[in-house]
């Protein structure tokens, strides 16, 4: 080329800076080609302008770019169905390879799935409580939160007039129900009897505040006359089988004769209350004072109305209704009340928050709390994340062995998607195996399952709805999250290095399998520290002297059924050899009890005009005897003293408050319900030691014993070891006088079922310790016989220059005892707070000791070192010369 | 297998490197149609036809040894491949039958 014969220098720049480069050499020399030739043919000036023109028809975007070799051949998507049916082939053909390591982590991750699972199921349950209400979102429950004589008093029960007033003064409100209990009915239908414990009797609009369908009768008139009563579909079958109910009669204990006028389906098991037959409110005659106890109201607002606002009007109800009242009752303004620090008001809660958020009294049926929906979740997750765990480590271990396949596939010219993909569905086909284990896991254990949580849950409740279809996405989802590790580790490795063996795989990733390791161990850890501490305090709340003699007491039920009788029965109980001592008590400690509270005002106390309200029930000279109740100062009521109608006991606690250190011969003024009978004048004959006459949650409340006959139940004091026949006797003694149903408990029995909760707890702790142990040291057995397999060579040398058998195994533990160690110091801490947390539910509770950390601790380790150790001594009683001989 | 459509232009392209016989690349294909056609077309043109008649199958390109010519930067040299040749005369033979249906005296009478 001339020198002169070039073409203009920016565009030949334009050419190479933007021109592909694969093809940029060609196109530079045909177009210089071409502008040498025009130049000779038309001249300089139409040389450049056609080289300009040229130029831009090969820039972007009007040039056309040359695939490269590799797009000639497309390489098949890596989800092509014929490359996925490879993955899973090499996947299982890997799976079978490697027994071991295929069963650990199938084992593990059934056992978290399964786990899980279950959790769900109860979780989800109780989340559902009371949710499936057509007006849930604008259903709330009325509450009382008061403060009468210093005592704290949240009540989920509110004056009777409350709804009514409120459906009368604010106008946000649609509808009011009410439910009244009375506790168990003995149901007669002809000459059959039946205890019912579900009874309750409620306004006529219950079934369409609640959405529980009516089968049968109108839903306009059930519950509105006096002496009517709907039915569940379950009592509608017990008393009449398959006649039709309408019309029928049925006797509820003392209340009398009431007409069936509708059946309704069965109360959904996720409900706060478990109701089955439902009278008319109007057939028991409702105390109407505010500051008598009440019933259940239950408040339906208008949609758009809001809760706040209504609340916002309780305390001008409070003053223009309950003001007046206390002015009668008590003798003293609603303020003085106030200026006393005593409160009285209402608030209202959702409907939905009362199985999981509401403690009060008076509640329908002891609540679940939310704490346990959170600490349950918690272990679910963890058990899910050791269970992955797990499958990552004993992936990242075993890489050696897979470094060569890897290096090998990458040579033969797979690319990193294909390998990812390859080791993801490993990990999938390995989690729907699992899932299928899990299934079966759940299958077996649901029944006691459902005896520990105290649910129904049936097999189909998995494959209904949304259950299998989410079930199988969430374990896609767990194999692609425990893959994804392995997956892009394992195929990063660089095949020339790893064919030439100069990277030693597999050490690489110690720390974050230590990491790994030290996490499952921390939970470990955790699990154990929560079931001594919660099994201590069981043992402790147990074992505590409760002031009484809870052991050979038989509680008799309902004897207030025998009427008139019932002296007669006891005092043929008492004739007994067995029997010590009988009383009859409307008071008992644990279980349906009669008792009421009343308030007091005592004489010559720190504050002359201060109303203490207390616990009083009636008991007779025989109560304390009977339960082995002992007395601190003066005397047992007794029937040698006809004053003694007057005279009431105390407890300590009672004694303390009132501010008396000689409480003997003080008198006691009862404020009672307003009438004046009510309003008494006792004289303390004696102080009770202190008893917990409630569970352990609570302090030993002050309490007023009053001398009475209440015949609600019968306490026996006996003395055999041949219960049966004992109880046979009894039973036959009862039935002379009585058909209703023999009911009786052990007092002893009924302080354990007190703790149901706490002992579910302590069970289920117990058992998630037990498979987190379980699943980590799967985790931690496949690790540590990797760890062996790779160490192999030096194991071996060090054999040779003289190391011991002991020495090596001490080698090869130190490193995981370090990983426990530094998993309990971690743990402690948080273990501590959660468990103290715990307690504080709990008004005698224990001390959480170093000791338990320690026995944690000891335990982890050595569970860990069993593990371990068994993978270890086999590693280090391998012959040297064998492991040695091939290079 | 699927049928591969040959357009005008690349039809023409195609024709000039069976024409040219082993000495097609860039310039003499552009300076081909020049000369026979007398069609002035852009570099570009030629040079995105013949990547696509490429990827279609119907040449096979080789870039030629270095020479001293224009700068020693190599050519690339095109030749048509046998599927291109079978598609060319495929549409040689296309046109011959629809020629061969056109009655006679319908393109005199059309006032050519």
């Amino acid at each position: 080329m001339k020198p002169d014969v070039r073409p203009p220098r920016f565009a030949r720049w334009l050419l190479t800076h933007l021109h592909p480069d694969d093809t940029l050499e060609e196109v530079e020399g045909d177009l210089d080609e071409l502008y040498e030739h025009d130049y000779t043919r038309v001249g300089k000036t139409r040389a450049t302008m056609r080289y300009l023109l040229n130029v831009v028809s090969v820039l972007p975007p009007f040039v056309r770019r040359r695939k490269c070799k590799q797009e000639y051949y497309q390489s098949p998507s890596i989800l092509h169905p014929d490359m996925l049916r490879n993955y899973f082939k090499i996947a299982w053909r890997n799976l079978v390879r490697s027994k071991t390591f295929t069963t650990i982590n199938v084992l593990g991750l059934a056992v978290g799935l399964a786990t899980c699972l279950l959790i769900v199921l109860f979780v989800q349950h109780e989340l559902s409580y009371d949710r499936y209400h057509a007006k849930a979102d604008r259903l709330y429950r009325m509450t009382l939160h008061a403060q009468l004589g210093g005592k704290e008093l949240n009540s989920a029960e509110v004056s009777v007039p409350t709804g009514p007033t409120l459906m009368q003064e604010c106008a946000g409100v649609e509808a009011i129900t009410r439910l009244h209990r009375e506790g168990t009915f003995i149901v007669k239908r002809g000459t059959e009897t039946i205890k019912e414990e579900h009874v309750v009797f409620a306004d006529s609009n219950v079934f369409t505040v609640f959405s529980i369908p009516l089968l049968k009768g109108n839903a306009k008139t059930v519950l509105t006359e006096p002496k009517t009563v709907v039915i569940s579909e379950t009592i509608a079958r017990k008393y009449f089988g398959e006649q039709d109910p309408i019309g029928q009669t049925l006797t509820l204990g003392t209340r009398g004769l009431f007409r069936v006028t509708g059946v309704c389906s069965d109360v959904p098991s996720n409900t706060h209350f478990h109701y089955d037959i439902f009278g008319s409110i109007r057939s028991v005659q409702l105390r109407s004072t505010w500051l008598s106890s009440g019933v259940l109201t239950y408040v339906l607002l208008r949609p758009g109305y809001s809760i706040d606002d209504l609340t916002a009007k309780m305390p001008k109800l409070v003053n223009k209704y309950v003001g007046p009242e206390m002015q009668q009752l008590l003798g003293i303004s609603l303020g003085e009340f106030s200026r006393r620090g005593d409160r009285f008001g209402f608030r209202f809660q959702p409907v939905t928050d009362i199985h999981l958020h509401s403690n009060l009294n008076a509640e329908v049926e002891p609540n679940s709390d939310v704490k346990y929906i959170y600490i349950f979740s918690a272990i679910a997750v963890c058990m899910l994340l050791l269970a992955c765990i797990n499958f990552m480590n004993l992936s990242t271990a075993g890489s050696a062995a897979r470094a060569k396949e890897v290096g090998m596939r990458k040579v033969l010219g797979s690319v990193r998607q294909q390998l990812i993909g390859q080791f993801l569905s490993e990990s999938v086909l390995l989690t729907f195996m699992a899932l299928l284990v899990a299934l079966g896991i759940v299958a077996v254990a649901l029944p006691s399952f459902n005896q520990l949580a105290g649910k129904q849950f049936g097999l189909s409740i998995i494959t209904s709805g949304w259950m299998l279809p989410g079930i199988g996405l969430v374990s896609l989802l767990i194999g692609l999250l425990a893959g994804s590790y392995p997956a892009f580790f394992l195929s990063s490795f660089k095949p020339v290095s790893v064919l030439k063996g100069a990277i030693r795989t597999g050490t690489k990733s110690g720390w974050l399998r230590n990491t790994l390791v030290t996490i499952q161990f921390s939970v470990s850890v955790g699990m154990i520290v929560g079931t001594l501490v919660v099994y201590q305090q069981l043992h402790f709340i147990q074992n505590k002297k409760i002031g009484f003699d809870k052991d050979q007491v038989l509680v008799l039920h309902d004897t207030y059924t025998l009427g008139p009788k019932a002296n007669a029965f006891k005092t043929e109980l008492i004739k007994l050899a067995r029997v010590l001592n009988v009383t009859s008590a409307g008071y008992l400690p644990a279980g349906a009890s009669n008792s009421g509270a009343d308030g007091f005002t005592p004489e010559g106390g720190k504050q002359q005009s201060v109303t203490y309200r207390n616990q009083t029930y009636y008991i007779d000279e025989n109560y304390l005897p009977t339960l082995g109740i002992g007395v601190a100062q003066g005397r047992n009521f007794s029937k040698a003293f006809p004053s003694d109608s007057a005279a009431v006991l105390i407890n300590e606690a009672a004694a303390r408050q009132f501010g008396w250190k000689n409480p003997i011969g003080k008198r006691l003024f009862a404020v009672g319900n307003g009438s004046q009978e009510s309003k008494r004048v006792y004289t303390v004959v004696g102080v009770a030691k202190d008893f917990h006459f409630t569970s352990m949650h609570q302090r030993i409340d002050p309490l007023v014993m009053l001398y009475g006959h209440d015949n609600y139940q019968m306490a026996l004091r006996i003395q055999t070891a041949d219960i049966p026949r004992l109880l046979k006797t009894v039973e036959q003694r009862w039935k002379a006088q009585t058909n209703t149903p023999f009911t009786y408990s052990f007092l002893n029995d009924r302080f354990n079922t007190m703790y149901r909760s706490e002992q579910r707890v302590g069970q289920l702790f117990g058992i998630f310790a037990g498979l987190t142990i379980l699943i980590s040291c799967l985790g931690l057995f496949g690790l540590a016989m990797f760890t062996a397999q790779q160490r192999t060579k030096e194991i071996g040398v060090r054999k040779v220059l003289g190391a011991s058998v002991t020495g090596i195994v001490a080698l090869l533990l130190k490193d995981y005892l370090k990983l426990v160690l530094i998993a309990l110091v971690l743990v402690s801490p948080i273990a501590w707070y959660t468990m103290n947390q715990w307690l504080q539910d709990f008004a005698y509770r224990i001390d959480i000791d170093w000791w338990v950390f320690a026995l944690a601790g000891l335990l982890a380790v050595g569970i860990a070192l069993l593990t371990v150790s068994f993978q270890s001594i086999k590693a280090a009683l391998v012959n040297p010369v064998k492991s040695l001989r091939s290079e | 297998m699927r049928r591969t459509y040959l357009g005008e232009f690349e039809e023409v392209v195609l024709l000039m490197v069976a024409i040219l016989d082993g000495d097609a690349y860039g310039v003499t294909v552009s300076q081909a149609i020049e000369e026979h056609t007398g069609r002035v077309v852009t570099f570009g043109a030629v040079h995105n036809t013949l990547i696509r008649l490429e990827e279609k199958g119907f040449v096979l390109s080789e870039l030629g040894g270095a020479t001293t010519e224009r700068g020693g930067r190599r050519k690339r040299l095109f030749r048509v491949t046998a599927l291109g040749s079978r598609a060319l005369q495929e549409v040689q033979q296309r046109r011959q039958e629809l020629w061969q249906l056109v009655p006679p005296g319908t393109l005199r009478l059309s006032g050519l």
